[in-house]
C-alpha cells in the first residue's frame, strides 16, 4: 500500500544513500541515533558499522597510521556505546583495525626493502605491543604517536608545524604511502562487507550436509540466517521442521507465517510448538538449529532469549545442537556475567498494554538475548564450514590481530 | 500503480493550493512538524513558574527531548516550535543543545524555527498565527511539547494521504492508543475522559465529547446525525497521544473560528459538530500497539515516568542514552549514570540515579528517580518520588510520592507526605513534618512570580518558601485537561490541586452547548428544576425521567441562553419580538418544559446584567445594570412576564426569583456579595415593572431551596432590605394586586 517514497522514517538504506552528500560527522551521528533508537537491527548492524568505518577511512583527515587507528577506534567506540549489547560492532571495528595494521606493516616492509625508513611511516605498534592482549589500543596508539611527532619535529625544520611539514620530500613520500594505504584499507573493508553480506548464503550452502532426509529439525525463534538455512535445505531434502516460540500470540496470527509458507511450498512440513511443550517433542527431534547473535571466545553463544531452553532440552536427550553464525559474529572476548550485556525488550511481548491490571501489577523483564553456555553447543556452522569449539580460537586468531583482541569499547 | 497514485495525489494537492509559491512547492516532500511547547495551563505549578514545562525533567531528561527525538525518529525535516511562557529559556535550551541547535550540522532536522506570539493566550492563537504565516506547505504533524511516544508515523501518514486523495475534505488524523477494558493507570489518571464516536469501518471520527468524574450525569448526548452513518462505536478507552496529522485546511478552520482555544474540546468538538457547515472529515487512528501519551499534568507525569521505567516507551528509556552526555547503564532494576554511588548497606530498587548522585548508608529508595548530583543522606526513606537535579535530602528524612525540585533541601528527620510538591530552592528545616492537608506545594515564588514570604510555621525555622496558592481567576482558560478535578478518583497519583474543584466543574449540559464559556448551569441547579417541572402547560411532554430528554433539554438550554443574551447585547433598536419568536421556536423544537424555559430566561438576563457590571462594559452600578438588562429592549419585560414567569401564581413568581438567584450564583467571576446586590436590584426592578409580586418574592425568601448552600444564602442575604421593605409596603398598597391583573391580561 505505502510506496517507498511515502516513507519518512530514517532507515539504514537512506543513510547509506546520503553518505556521499553528508559531512562525516553528521553521518556518524545519524547512525549512532539509528542504533540508539533501534532503527537498525540484527545483521544490518555489522554492515552499517563497516560502511561507516569505510567512510572514516576515506573521508577523515589523517597523516599517519596511528591517527587513522585512533579515528577508527574512536568511531567504533561511539557506535558500540550507542548499542552496547551488540557485540558485532566491536568485531567489525577489530577487523578493520587489524586490516589497517596489516596493510601498514606490509607497506613498511616494502619501504624497508626500497629506500630508507621514514620516521613518519614507521609503525610503532610492533615494538610496543606485547604478544598477548595488552592495554587498550587507544592508549597504545596515542603513546607512540607522540613519539613519531616528536621525531618529525626534530628531523625537519623545527619551526614547521606537522601539517605544513607535508611539503618536505620525506613527508611527500609518506603521504603517497598514506594514499596507497588508504585505498588498500578501503579495498579491505569492502571485502569485509562482502563477507558479511554473503555469510548467510555460505552458511545455507552447508544445509544439505547438515540436514538429512527424514530429519525432524527444531528451530527456536528462527533468525533470518536460520530461515535461509532451512529454505535452502528444503530445496534438496524432505524433512520436518518444528517451529517453536514463546511470544504472546495475537489471536488469528500464525507465527512465522512467511517462513511456513515458503517451506510448505517446497514440500517441507512445519509444526508450531509452544515452548512449554519442547521437552515432550524432543525425543522425536533429530537436531536443533539456533541462530547466534554473537559467539564468544570460550564458545558461549548469545542467542534469542529462550533458545537455551531448547538447547538444554536437546542436551537432556543427547540431540545435537547446531549454532549458525557468520565468522564476523565471532567475538574475541569472554562473556561478562553482567545482565547489561543483554538487551531488554519492551514488555508488550508478554503483556498487552491494554491489559491495565497486568500492566499495573507486573514487572516484566523481557530480555531479548540470552547466553547459551558452550557445553550445550555441538557444532558451530560458519561461512567457513562446520567447526567445533576447539577450533574457535584458531578462527579468531586468523581474523583478529592480537593487539585488537583486548579492544575495550568502553570509555577509558 | 502506487507510484501513479502518489503523483496523482500531488497533482490534486497542487490544484488545492494554487496560492502557494513555487519554492514551497518544492519542499512538498519535506515533512514538517509544529510543536506546541506551551499549552496555557497551570497543571505544573508551582514548577512551571520558574521553568517552562517542556523543560521539566521526565526521568532526568527534559520533556521536550522526547518529543524532538520522536519527530526525528519519524524523519521530520522542518520543525516549528511555538513557545509561550519562558520562550527565551526554551530557545536557549535548543540553541545550546549539540543535537538540536539549528547551527549544528548534527541536527537531524533541516530547520528548527521558533515562533513567538506576543499576545497569545491559547493554543488557538498559536494556530491562527501559524495560518497567517503560511509556512506550512503540505501535511504536517501537530504535536504538543510534552508527547512521549514511540508510534511509527509512516503508516499513519500513508493512510492519511490515501484518505486525503480519496476525499479532499479529509483534513486531519488524530492518533489514539486503545487501552482495552481494564484501564491502565494512564487512562485512569486523565481526569477528563474523552469520548470518541468513531465509524469503525473507516476510522472516521463522528463526534467528540468530554466527561469527567465530577459531573453528576454520566451521559453524553449523541448528535442525531451520528445515526446516519450506520455503524458507529463510542470509545472511552482511548488515550489521546496528542499527535495530529493535519493538512493546511486545519489551520484555515482555526482561523474561521476565532473563539476556539483548545484543540480538542473546542476545535475537534466544534468541527465535528458543524460538519454539515464545513464538510470536513476528521479521522482517528486507533492503535493497538506502541506507546503514546502526553505529560500534560502531574498525574500523567507520574504515569509516564513509570511507563518509561517499565520500558513501554522503548527506545525512549534511560539506558538508550539518547541525550548527549548521558551514560546510563541498566543493572538489576537500577539505572545508574556514571559516578552515581550507592553506599554499601542501603537498599535501592527500581530507581534511576543521575550522574554523581550519592546515596549514603542505611537509606531505602524504591521506584524513585534521583537527578544528577543529588545528595541523599543516611537512613533516608524515599518512595515513588521524583528528586530533581542538585536536591539534597539530609539524614533520616522521609519523602513519599512527592516531587522535590532542583536545589531544594530537605532537612534532617523531616517528613514529606504523599503528594507534596517542593519547588526550586525551597528549604525544609530539620525535624519539620509537613502537613498532609492541604497538600504541601511549597515554592519560593507566589503565583504572580513575586518572591514569597517564608512561612516559618510550614517550613521550620531555617526553612525557605511558602505554600503556593493557585490564582483564582484563571480557571476558565484551562479546562482541557482537568487532571485535578477529582483527587479521590486519581487516588495514588500526585495530587496537586484541590482548589478550584467547584469552579472548574462542568455539568453534562455544558457538553451539549455550543460555548463552553457559558458555564452557567450547575448540576444541582438543574436537578432542582427537573424535579420541579410541574407546571400545567406542556408538562406532559417534559419526560424528565429519560436521559435522552434531559440531554435534549440541555441542548435547548444552551441554545436558548445564547440566543437571548445575543439579542440583549445587540445595539439596535429592534423589538425583542424576534428573539421571543426564536425562543418559542426552540422551545417547540426541543419540547422544553416550562421550568427549562424559566431557567433559560433567568440565566440569560442574569448573564446580561452581570455583564453590564463588568468593567469592560462600563462597570455599571448593580441597580443600573439590572435596569438596563431588563428594560433596554422593548418587549423584554413582557417576554419575562409571559414566558419567564408564565402565570400569576405565587409559586411561579417564587420559582422565577429562585431561578435568578441560582443563575447569578453560577456566574463565574462574580463574587457572592456582588451577585447578591445584583439579585436585589433585579428583584426590585422586576417588582417595579410589575413582573413579580411581593407575595412571590416573599415566598422565595422563605423557600428552603433559596438557602441550601453557602453561596446561595450569601446571595440571598443581600435581598433582606428589599424583603423587609416589601413586607412593610404590603400593608400600604393593598390594591396592588388588581393593577397587576390588568397588566397581565393584555
Amino acid at each position: 500500500m505505502a510506496p517507498s517514497q511515502m516513507s519518512y522514517a530514517p532507515t539504514l538504506g537512506k543513510l547509506l544513500k546520503s553518505l556521499n552528500t553528508q559531512p562525516l560527522e553528521a553521518s556518524i551521528e545519524a547512525l549512532v541515533y539509528l542504533l540508539k533508537r533501534r532503527q537498525v537491527k540484527g545483521d544490518d548492524i555489522a554492515n552499517a558499522t563497516a560502511h561507516m568505518l569505510l567512510q572514516v577511512v576515506a573521508k577523515s583527515k589523517w597523516q599517519n597510521v596511528d591517527q587513522l587507528l585512533a579515528k577508527v577506534s574512536n568511531t567504533g567506540l561511539r557506535l558500540a556505546q550507542a548499542a552496547p549489547t551488540e557485540q558485532v560492532i566491536g568485531n567489525v571495528v577489530r577487523r578493520v583495525m587489524g586490516l589497517i595494521r596489516d596493510e601498514a606493516s606490509e607497506d613498511r616492509n616494502a619501504d624497508e626493502m626500497g629506500d630508507s625508513v621514514s620516521d613518519l611511516s614507521q609503525l610503532p605498534t610492533t615494538p610496543t605491543m606485547p604478544s598477548r592482549p595488552g592495554p587498550t589500543p587507544l592508549r597504545a596508539a596515542t603513546l607512540p604517536m607522540s613519539k613519531s611527532m616528536f621525531n618529525l619535529l626534530s628531523v625537519s625544520e623545527p619551526v614547521q608545524s606537522p601539517v605544513t611539514g607535508a611539503s618536505t620530500p620525506m613527508s611527500q613520500g609518506a603521504s603517497a604511502n598514506m594514499h596507497a594505504l588508504r585505498s588498500e584499507v578501503i579495498d579491505g573493508i569492502e571485502e569485509i562487507m562482502d563477507e558479511i553480506s554473503q555469510a548467510d548464503d555460505q552458511i545455507a550452502g552447508f544445509a544439505d550436509i547438515q540436514i538429512h532426509p527424514g530429519d525432524y529439525v527444531l528451530a527456536y525463534l528462527p533468525s533470518p540466517t536460520v530461515e535461509r538455512f532451512l529454505i535452502k535445505a528444503a530445496a534438496k531434502r524432505r524433512f520436518t521442521v518444528f517451529l517453536a516460540s514463546t511470544e504472546r500470540q495475537k489471536p488469528g496470527e500464525v507465527p512465522h507465517a512467511a517462513l511456513r509458507k515458503k517451506l510448505d511450498g517446497l514440500g517441507v512440513n512445519t509444526i508450531s510448538l509452544a515452548s512449554n511443550s519442547l521437552m515432550a517433542y524432543m525425543p522425536r527431534v533429530n537436531k536443533v538449529v539456533i541462530g547466534a547473535k554473537a559467539v564468544y571466545a570460550n564458545g558461549g553463544v548469545s542467542t534469542e532469549s529462550g533458545c537455551s531452553i531448547a538447547a538444554r532440552a536437546a542436551r537432556e536427550y543427547s540431540k545435537p545442537v547446531i549454532v549458525l553464525s557468520g565468522v564476523y559474529k565471532f567475538c574475541p572476548v569472554d562473556p561478562s556475567d553482567d545482565v547489561t550485556e543483554f538487551e531488554q525488550g519492551d514488555p508488550s511481548t508478554f503483556v498487552d498494554y491494554a491489559d491495565g491490571e497486568a500492566v499495573d501489577a507486573l514487572e516484566v523483564e523481557n530480555i531479548v538475548a540470552e547466553y547459551l553456555p558452550p557445553q550445550y553447543v555441538d557444532v558451530y556452522l560458519t561461512n567457513l564450514g562446520p567447526q567445533t569449539r576447539d577450533h574457535l580460537a584458531t578462527i579468531m586468531a586468523d581474523h583478529y590481530e592480537s593487539e585488537d583482541m583486548g579492544l575495550s569499547l568502553h570509555l577509558p | 500503480m502506487s507510484g501513479k497514485q502518489a503523483s496523482k495525489g500531488e497533482a490534486a494537492n497542487k490544484s488545492k493550493k494554487p496560492a502557494k509559491g513555487g519554492a514551497e512547492e518544492k519542499r512538498e516532500d519535506a515533512l514538517q512538524a509544529v510543536i506546541l511547547a506551551d499549552s496555557f495551563q497551570d497543571r505544573f505549578q508551582p514548577f512551571a513558574l520558574e521553568k517552562p514545562r517542556c523543560l521539566l525533567p521526565l526521568v532526568n531528561v527534559p520533556v521536550i527531548e522526547y518529543t524532538l527525538e520522536y519527530l526525528a525518529s519519524n524523519g521530520v525535516q522542518e520543525v516549528f516550535i511555538y513557545c509561550g511562557a519562558h520562550s527565551e529559556d526554551v530557545e536557549a535550551y535548543i540553541n545550546d543543545s549539540d543535537r538540536w541547535s539549528p547551527e549544528s550540522n548534527l541536527c537531524p532536522f533541516s530547520s528548527v524555527e521558533f515562533i513567538r506570539v506576543s499576545d497569545a493566550s491559547s493554543t488557538g492563537d498559536f494556530l491562527r498565527d501559524l495560518d497567517k504565516r503560511s509556512l506550512i506547505s503540505g501535511d504536517f504533524i501537530l504535536v504538543h511539547g510534552d508527547v512521549v511516544a514511540n508510534i511509527p508515523l509512516d503508516g499513519i501518514l500513508a493512510r492519511h494521504r490515501a484518505r486525503r486523495e480519496a476525499n479532499r475534505d479529509a483534513c486531519m488524523t488524530i492518533v489514539l492508543r486503545s487501552t482495552g477494558d481494564s484501564p491502565h493507570r494512564a487512562a485512569k489518571a486523565r481526569g477528563i475522559t474523552p469520548v470518541f464516536v468513531v465509524d469503525p469501518t473507516n476510522g472516521r471520527c463522528l463526534q467528540y465529547e468530554e466527561m469527567h468524574p465530577l459531573q453528576k450525569d454520566k451521559y453524553v448526548k449523541l448528535d442525531e446525525s451520528v445515526f446516519d452513518y450506520g455503524e458507529f462505536e463510542m470509545r472511552t478507552d482511548l488515550i489521546d497521544c496528542g499527535i495530529d496529522i493535519c493538512t493546511p485546511d486545519v489551520l484555515a478552520l482555526w482561523s474561521e473560528s476565532f473563539d476556539y482555544e483548545l484543540p480538542r474540546k473546542n476545535f475537534l468538538h466544534g468541527v465535528l459538530k458543524d460538519w454539515e457547515l464545513n464538510g470536513k472529515i476528521i479521522s482517528a487512528e486507533i492503535l493497538e500497539e506502541g506507546y503514546g501519551a502526553r505529560a500534560s499534568n502531574l498525574q500523567m507525569y507520574d504515569c509516564i515516568s513509570k511507563d518509561i521505567l517499565h520500558r513501554w516507551t522503548l527506545p525512549y528509556v534511560p539506558d538508550s542514552n539518547l541525550l548527549h552526555g548521558q551514560t546510563y547503564k541498566y543493572k538489576r532494576g537500577l539505572w545508574l549514570e556514571d559516578g552515581a554511588h550507592i553506599a554499601k548497606n542501603s537498599t535501592v530498587t527500581k530507581s534511576v540515579l543521575g550522574k554523581t548522585a550519592y546515596v549514603d548508608t542505611g537509606s531505602r529508595i524504591s521506584s524513585s528517580i534521583i537527578g544528577r548530583r543529588c545528595q541523599i543522606g543516611k537512613n533516608v526513606r524515599i518512595e515513588n518520588s521524583y528528586i530533581w537535579d542538585d536536591a539534597v535530602i539530609e539524614d533520616g528524612a522521609t519523602v513519599l510520592h512527592s516531587i522535590v525540585a532542583n536545589d531544594a533541601v530537605i532537612g534532617k528527620h523531616s517528613y514529606i507526605p504523599q503528594g507534596s510538591l517542593i519547588s526550586y530552592g525551597v528549604r525544609i528545616s530539620a525535624g519539620t513534618q509537613l502537613p498532609s492537608k492541604p497538600l504541601p506545594r511549597i515554592s519560593l515564588l507566589t503565583s504572580e512570580g513575586e518572591p514569597a514570604k517564608t512561612d516559618i510555621k510550614l517550613v521550620g525555622n531555617d526553612g525557605k518558601g511558602a505554600q503556593y496558592e493557585e490564582p483564582e481567576d484563571d480557571e476558565d482558560s484551562d479546562s482541557e485537561d482537568e487532571g485535578d478535578v477529582d483527587p479521590a478518583v486519581l487516588q495514588s497519583s500526585l495530587i496537586y490541586s484541590l482548589a478550584g474543584l467547584n469552579i472548574s466543574s462542568e455539568s453534562i449540559s455544558t457538553l451539549a452547548t455550543h460555548d463552553s464559556d457559558d458555564e452557567l448551569s450547575d448540576d444541582e441547579y438543574e436537578h432542582g428544576f427537573q424535579s420541579k417541572a410541574n407546571r400545567e402547560r406542556l408538562s406532559s411532554f417534559a419526560s424528565d425521567g429519560s436521559a435522552a430528554a434531559a440531554m435534549k433539554l440541555d441542548q435547548f438550554h444552551g441554545d436558548a441562553v445564547h440566543g437571548l443574551v445575543d439579542a440583549l447585547r445587540a445595539d439596535d433598536n429592534e423589538d425583542f419580538d424576534s428573539a421571543k419568536l426564536e425562543f418559542m421556536g426552540l422551545r417547540l423544537a426541543n419540547n422544553a418544559s416550562d421550568s427549562m424555559m424559566r431557567k433559560a430566561i433567568a440565566v440569560a438576563f442574569a448573564t446580561r446584567a452581570a455583564e453590564l457590571m463588568s468593567p469592560e462594559n462600563g462597570g455599571l452600578e448593580p441597580t443600573k445594570a439590572a435596569g438596563r438588562a431588563l428594560t433596554s429592549k422593548k418587549g423584554a419585560v413582557k417576554f419575562i412576564t409571559e414566558v419567564g414567569v408564565g402565570g400569576n401564581k405565587v409559586d411561579l413568581h417564587a420559582e422565577f426569583a429562585l431561578a435568578l438567584q441560582k443563575a447569578l450564583a453560577a456566574i463565574k467571576g462574580l463574587d457572592s456579595a456582588r451577585a447578591g446586590t445584583l439579585l436585589a436590584a433585579l428583584l426590585q426592578q422586576l417588582y417595579n415593572l410589575d413582573v413579580l409580586e411581593e407575595e412571590g418574592i416573599l415566598a422565595w425568601w422563605t423557600d428552603a431551596r433559596a438557602a441550601e448552600n453557602d453561596t446561595l444564602s450569601k446571595i440571598k442575604e443581600k435581598s433582606r432590605v428589599l424583603v423587609e421593605w416589601l413586607e412593610n409596603a404590603d400593608e400600604e398598597d393593598s390594591d396592588e394586586d388588581s393593577d397587576e391583573e390588568d397588566e397581565d391580561s393584555d
